[in-house]
């Protein structure tokens, strides 16, 4: 560890000066739009762009849905993720090439993908020829509410793979010797799962919880890829909203959207983190 | 003895690789298809495509795996004939390159100022970046709009690729893997007589190659597929936009070129993967992220 070094504003200083050039300083700086009317005046109005907003039918859809859709992504991914990278562990150390292919789409640039999702979920297209095949009627998955399944597979499709290395390390880094421990002790599958496994990777579990969660808030381009500029109300996502305000100049509603979305982005994540800690602790 | 071999669930390995397989089919067929795809003749994909949409109970989309007429139409269309995909495809690499070279020079030093240095608010400073890491687009955009706007660099290059350079996510991620570095590494270096400056050319830099490939690897996933960004800030610009933005157009009226579009869009996020796919697995295995 180095201490009291002048050179260290040489690493330093291009970083944060950055950080608080395009994010920390414009983002306190950004309040004063929030509080104002935007008029030629722009005269001081305290909170009342806040009490508006909630009322703005178009923000609130936004945000409903935003959430939605990111409270079904993100568990998905960390579900499945898991469930995998527990699969691939049990062929360790084989098992290669399906831990390859399950990452391969996470450098894919979902945008080149869109093509083959059109194609798959159209009316005539694969999918419904496996629904039909299963006995179901035939689904219009490209409109309505139906909509949100392609969205939701086309994100999950790309971002498995990344969660799934994570937890795979993490379960490879449990030492091995813990495992024929317990079972000279006699415990069994189930006994060491929940004895031996879960307490391990409850820190990973919750960062990929973190990281893919944040990763779904973000969710638009897949709306976009699929839904297009304007799409149909059950996916018309947060940013949808910010791209209109955006476009109409409306810099009140964009940054009184901003702050009020991260306001409750915060104590999400908070109330997470006590969680993590209270879980942490039962555990050890 | 034979308890001691038990390992758990190991009769049903079978399964596990049947249920892994047929996962890797599902992430790689639609890769596949779309290379695939590529060497047919525009008039098939046309024709194709077209099928689409109907919502006749009675009729299907043919599935094709094998062109009529093994075809290089496609590519001859894009890349001599008609540029305009060309020409998207290159704004693409520029932001690409541009972002990662930007990233390369601020990112690890910002990392190593945070991880081997100790000087006052560095706590803070760092729980400032996590809290960075934690919100998403729709909140940073507001600040990146402010500040670009006020140097007058909306609808311009710089709108995509300066904000890019300082994404928090990447500092931390090559910072919690220069904590792990042993102590003894630097010191070996300054009994040698190396500074900082040198401990970090010499000894960091190659130490970290797997976290910095690892995140090349990532941050160029999140470049290839600029969709927001392009979008806000370059709202005013459609001859800056990357092709990221423009596959969406390219389906709704399909000129029968789209898939050769994917297909060269695909290429270099492919030759990506191959290149940096041991640095991602070892980056990851080898960095304390928790």
């Amino acid at each position: 560890m180095f201490t009291h070094k002048k050179s260290m504003w040489l690493f330093l200083l291009p970083g944060a000066l950055g950080l608080m050039l395009f994010y920390i300083v414009p983002f306190f700086g950004g309040i004063y739009y929030s509080l104002t009317d935007g008029s030629y005046k722009n005269a001081f109005v305290g909170l009342t762009n806040y009490v508006n907003i909630w009322q703005n039918q178009m923000f609130v859809l936004g945000l409903k849905n935003t959430m939605e859709l990111s409270l079904i992504c993100a568990p998905l991914v960390w579900l499945l993720s898991f469930a995998i990278a527990s699969l691939l562990n049990r062929l360790r150390p084989r098992g290669a090439f399906f831990r390859n292919s399950v990452l391969l789409p996470y450098l894919m640039p979902s945008s080149a993908m869109l093509l083959i999702w059109l194609v798959a979920f159209d009316y005539g297209g694969v999918i419904n020829r496996v629904v039909t095949a299963l006995g179901f009627e035939r689904v219009m998955w490209l409109e309505g509410a139906p909509l949100r399944v392609p969205i939701v597979l086309l994100f999950v499709w790309k971002n498995l793979g990344f969660a799934v290395i994570i937890f795979l390390a993490a379960l490879q880094a449990i030492p091995e010797p813990l495992y024929e421990f317990a079972r000279l002790e006699g415990a069994g599958f189930w006994r060491q799962t929940f004895g031996i496994t879960l307490p391990m990777i409850v820190p990973t579990a919750f960062l990929v919880i973190i990281l893919e969660w944040i990763n779904a808030f973000k969710i638009f381009k897949e709306v976009y890829f699929i839904g297009g500029a304007y799409p149909d109300e059950t996916v018309y996502t947060l940013q949808n909203y910010m791209n209109n305000m955006y476009g109409k100049l409306n810099y009140q509603n964009v940054t009184t959207a901003a702050y009020s979305f991260a306001v409750i982005v915060f104590a999400l994540f908070g109330a997470l983190f006590i969680i993590q800690r209270r879980l942490i602790r039962r555990l050890s | 003895m034979e308890k001691l071999q038990y390992r758990p669930g190991g009769g049903s390995k079978l399964m596990t690789r049947a249920l892994l397989m047929l996962l890797a089919i599902v992430m790689l067929v639609p890769v596949a298809v779309t290379l695939l795809y590529s060497f047919f003749s525009p008039a098939e994909i046309k024709a194709f495509m077209a099928t689409r949409g109907s919502y006749d109970a009675q009729k299907w989309i043919e599935i094709k795996l094998s062109p009529q007429l093994f075809s290089l139409k496609q590519y001859d269309q894009i890349l001599i004939r008609d540029i305009s995909i060309l020409r998207m495809f290159v704004n693409s690499a520029f932001y690409t390159v541009m972002i990662l070279l930007g990233q390369a020079v601020v990112t690890p030093m910002m990392a190593y100022a945070l991880s081997r240095f100790r000087f006052r608010g560095r706590d803070a400073l760092f729980f400032g970046i996590i809290m960075l890491m934690l919100l998403p687009f729709q909140v940073t955009m507001v600040p990146n709009v402010l500040t670009l706007r006020s140097l007058g660099l909306l609808n311009t290059v710089w709108a995509v690729i300066l904000p890019m350079w300082f994404t928090p996510f990447y500092i931390f991620l090559i910072r919690q893997f220069m904590l792990g570095l042993p102590n003894e590494l630097m010191e070996a270096g300054q009994v040698d007589g190396a500074g900082t400056v040198r401990c970090y050319i010499h000894i960091v830099l190659p130490v970290c190659r797997p976290i910095i490939g690892a995140a090349v690897a990532l941050s160029f996933a999140d470049c290839w597929n600029l969709v927001e960004q392009p979008m806000t800030y370059l709202s005013q610009n459609i001859e800056l936009q990357p092709l990221s933005v423009m596959f969406n157009q390219l389906a709704s009226e399909s000129s029968g070129i789209e898939f050769a579009g994917a297909a060269i869009y695909i290429l270099p996020a492919l030759f990506i993967y191959l290149y940096f796919l041991k640095d991602i697995l070892a980056g990851v295995q080898l960095t304390e992220l928790k």
